[in-house]
């Protein structure tokens, strides 16, 4: 959560954000164009493209976030919980030639819903906008959809490097905006150590997950 | 660990317990008899000299640190009075101060050293009838958690001789030995905070010591993750919210504390951890069939440099179970997930994603089958500093190895896309999965296609040698008779020999000289 850095209104915030999507809608593509500005390079400096960092200032607050990406494969469905426990926010990608991939974000939205309340930002991104003439899931669905479950929309291009500044911009305000909820409904001292002791524990996912799992569509890969 | 017989071991009377002043409170040999308070004022004037207003800070941790060892191992500290008294005059307000001591010095034991070497200890002085043989006990007790070199003190000479020491707690004392003073040797650089976080660890270590027998490791890790919250927003105040100072500051505190506790609080005996450890450890067993297909996993074993990677994986994770401070385990796991990353990154050239870096998690996982993981995770859970573990990368490669164990134990045939028949069938070992199918298979045929064709050729090469042997024979046949016909058609006749004109010429010295040309000049 906001752990801060105490002093007046200088504060640090770190915040943790989640990436979920199904194999190939293109997370992967999307944070090394938020965080390297490349787009299937092969200068990529980076080793790996699962957590990565960038520092923002947002209206002079300074904000450290991590992106924690997430296997998207249907067998390691059931292990949501444990990446997403503790995230101030979601990214929910889907590629909008794919119907089933927006499907899958329904799952999730559901699941992180249940496990987090209404303390996440959640984001329902469709990627690939560059493919518009293959659109399978409709914008007036999608964007409905988002509204319904209180998630905010966006349309990205990883390839056109569209859209993907303004979500995580948008994504941060929210998620400073929530931080700073919380610590007024707190009161001050207090904010810290309730947040601040959560480790990660393995839980048992319950049946419902198990039974979404297995009832699911297709199973790739 | 039978507690009985080492109780049995102190067999004191109250009174040879109390301070020889006669003021009522605990005395200590150590103090030739007295209790801290009448020993102090005893001693006063000569402390007052020893303990000069201008010491150093550096000195004074330093002594601080002796004295807290002294304290704990009831061994004299002349030189550092202040602290150590204090604390002693603390803990003799407590009424069963003594049982508390023994526990203490008893608590720790009942992990590793004295599982044997307890009752030894306990055999010996049980009959040696000394006068002070209770304190002998404890004494003896003690050097098992001393250092070699506290051991050699003068004072401690006479004893040192019959106290056997388990090398095991021995070497662990080393160890603690070289964090404390490391960590001193850092706080030292930090002037006056770095003796008031000198102090706070301390005595946070002590209520633990006294924590440990009867509360739960939740518990314990409640107090501990109480601390490091309290420690980091003192730290936080005082560095005006420099949070990288904070950050390098509680790393050390960790160390420290975490190197002094680990072996209470590390799997311990009241958990069911253990119990965990083994039944992941027999599932990864039973698992062994599962190949790199199954999982999908994005390495190709067959490149030298990745098969290295994969290797270098394997020994970190494994050797995440011989660290002692959590952040050291953290790193282990880093480590194996860089190796991951490279073996991914040469194999498909780009950067690796979650879903490419998970089942290889799993995989190097499986075939590692680290020792005591379980464990290791519980303790990395309960005892890290909570900041590493919410967002930094650590904490996301943590994440990430939870994961994979949770796929481990609940894995079934539907992750693997197996036929749940299959799936039990290798599970009960009636089966094992033909290894690379494909290219096995084919080559196997490869190798028949090549045999079956060397064998016609072989068959040939046969008939031609055959064919040639006929010919020759034929051939020297042929001969023979030709020659034959010749011989008969020119049969050997053997004629005498033609005289010559000189052969048999009897007077031959009697013919005159042959003539001999002559040569004239011209």
């Amino acid at each position: 959560m906001a752990a801060g850095g105490s002093g007046g209104g200088n504060k640090t915030y770190s915040f943790k954000v989640v990436l979920l999507g199904e194999g190939c809608v293109g997370k992967t593509s999307l944070v090394l164009r938020y965080c390297e500005n490349k787009f299937n390079d092969k200068h990529i400096t980076t080793l790996q493209a699962s957590f990565l960092t960038k520092k923002l200032n947002i209206g002079g607050k300074r904000v450290n976030l991590a992106i924690w990406d997430t296997a998207g494969q249907e067998r390691f469905h059931a292990l949501g919980p444990i990446y997403y426990r503790d995230s101030n926010g979601a990214i929910l990608v889907y590629d909008i030639t794919d119907e089933d991939s927006f499907q899958k974000v329904k799952n999730w939205v559901k699941e992180l819903r249940k496990m987090l309340g209404n303390e996440i930002c959640l984001c329902i991104v469709g990627n690939k906008v560059d493919l518009e003439k293959e659109r399978h899931v409709s914008v007036q669905e999608a964007e409905g959809y988002a509204e319904s479950v209180g998630a905010k929309h966006y349309h990205t291009s990883a390839k056109l490097n569209k859209g993907i500044e303004e979500l995580f911009l948008d994504l941060c305000k929210r998620m400073i905006e929530t931080a700073q909820a919380d610590e007024r409904a707190k009161g001050n001292g207090s904010s810290q150590s309730g947040t601040a002791r959560r480790g990660v524990q393995i839980v048992d996912d319950e049946p419902q997950n198990a039974a979404t799992a297995g009832g699911g569509c297709c199973s790739s890969v | 660990m039978s507690q009985k017989s080492e109780r049995r071991g102190i067999r004191v009377d109250q009174s040879e317990l109390l301070c020889t002043k006669g003021c009522g409170y605990y005395g200590n040999p150590a103090w030739q008899g007295f209790c801290s308070k009448c020993w102090r004022e005893e001693y006063h004037h000569v402390r007052q000299k020893q303990i000069k207003e201008d010491w150093a800070l550096a000195e004074r941790l330093q002594r601080e640190e002796e004295a807290a060892y002294a304290s704990s191992q009831g061994a004299q500290s002349q030189p550092s009075l202040t602290p150590f008294s204090k604390f002693e005059e603390k803990k003799s307000n407590e009424k069963t101060r003594k049982v508390t001591t023994v526990k203490k010095f008893f608590s720790p034991s009942s992990r590793i050293g004295s599982k044997k070497a307890a009752p030894e200890t306990a055999g010996k002085c049980v009959p040696s009838g000394r006068e002070r043989h209770a304190d002998t006990l404890l004494r003896d007790l003690r050097e098992i958690f001393t250092p070699p070199w506290d051991l050699a003190s003068p004072t401690e000479e006479s004893h040192e001789t019959k106290a056997p020491s388990p090398s095991i707690s021995r070497q662990a004392s080393i160890e603690t030995d070289q964090v404390s003073r490391d960590f001193i040797d850092f706080l030292k650089s930090l002037h006056k905070p770095g003796r008031e976080i000198h102090k706070q660890c301390r005595a946070f270590i002590e209520t633990m010591a006294t924590k440990e027998d009867h509360q739960s490791v939740e518990e314990l890790s409640e107090c501990v993750q109480d601390f490091y919250q309290n420690m980091s927003d003192r730290l936080l105040t005082h560095f005006k919210g420099s949070s990288e100072r904070v950050e390098r500051v509680m790393d050390q505190v960790e160390k420290y504390i975490m190197t002094r506790l680990y072996k209470n609080v590390f799997c311990p005996e009241i958990t069911d951890d253990e119990k965990k450890d083994l039944a992941v450890q027999k599932r990864i067993r039973a698992l062994h069939w599962v190949t790199i297909q199954m999982l999908c996993v994005p390495v190709d074993e067959e490149i030298p440099e990745v098969s290295d990677m994969v290797v270098k994986a394997i020994t970190d994770i494994i050797e995440m179970d011989s660290k002692r401070v959590p952040r050291d385990k953290l790193a282990c796991i880093t480590k194996c997930s860089k190796d991951i990353f490279n073996a991914i990154k040469i194999t498909r050239n780009e950067p690796a994603s979650a879903d490419d870096f998970l089942p290889t998690l799993i995989y190097i996982v499986l075939k590692a089958n680290p020792p005591r993981l379980q464990s290791n995770i519980q303790y990395i859970t309960r005892f890290c500093n909570p900041s590493r573990l919410m967002t930094g990368e650590d904490g996301y490669y943590f994440t990430n190895l939870c994961c994979a164990v949770a796929f481990i134990e609940k894995l079934d045939a539907q992750s693997l896309n197996l036929s749940p028949e299959d799936f039990e069938r290798y599970m009960t070992g009636q089966a094992s999965p033909r290894r690379q199918d494909p290219e096995g298979l084919s080559q196997v045929y490869q190798s028949l296609e090549l045999l079956s064709g060397l064998g016609e050729r072989q068959e040939r090469v046969l008939d031609g040698a055959r064919r040639l042997e006929s010919d020759l024979i034929d051939w020297q046949d042929g001969v023979a008779r030709e020659v034959q016909d010749i011989l008969d058609k020119y049969p050997l006749e053997i004629r005498p020999p033609a005289s010559a004109i000189d052969s048999d010429n009897v007077e031959n010295d009697r013919l005159p000289p042959p003539l001999l040309p002559q040569v004239f000049a011209g």
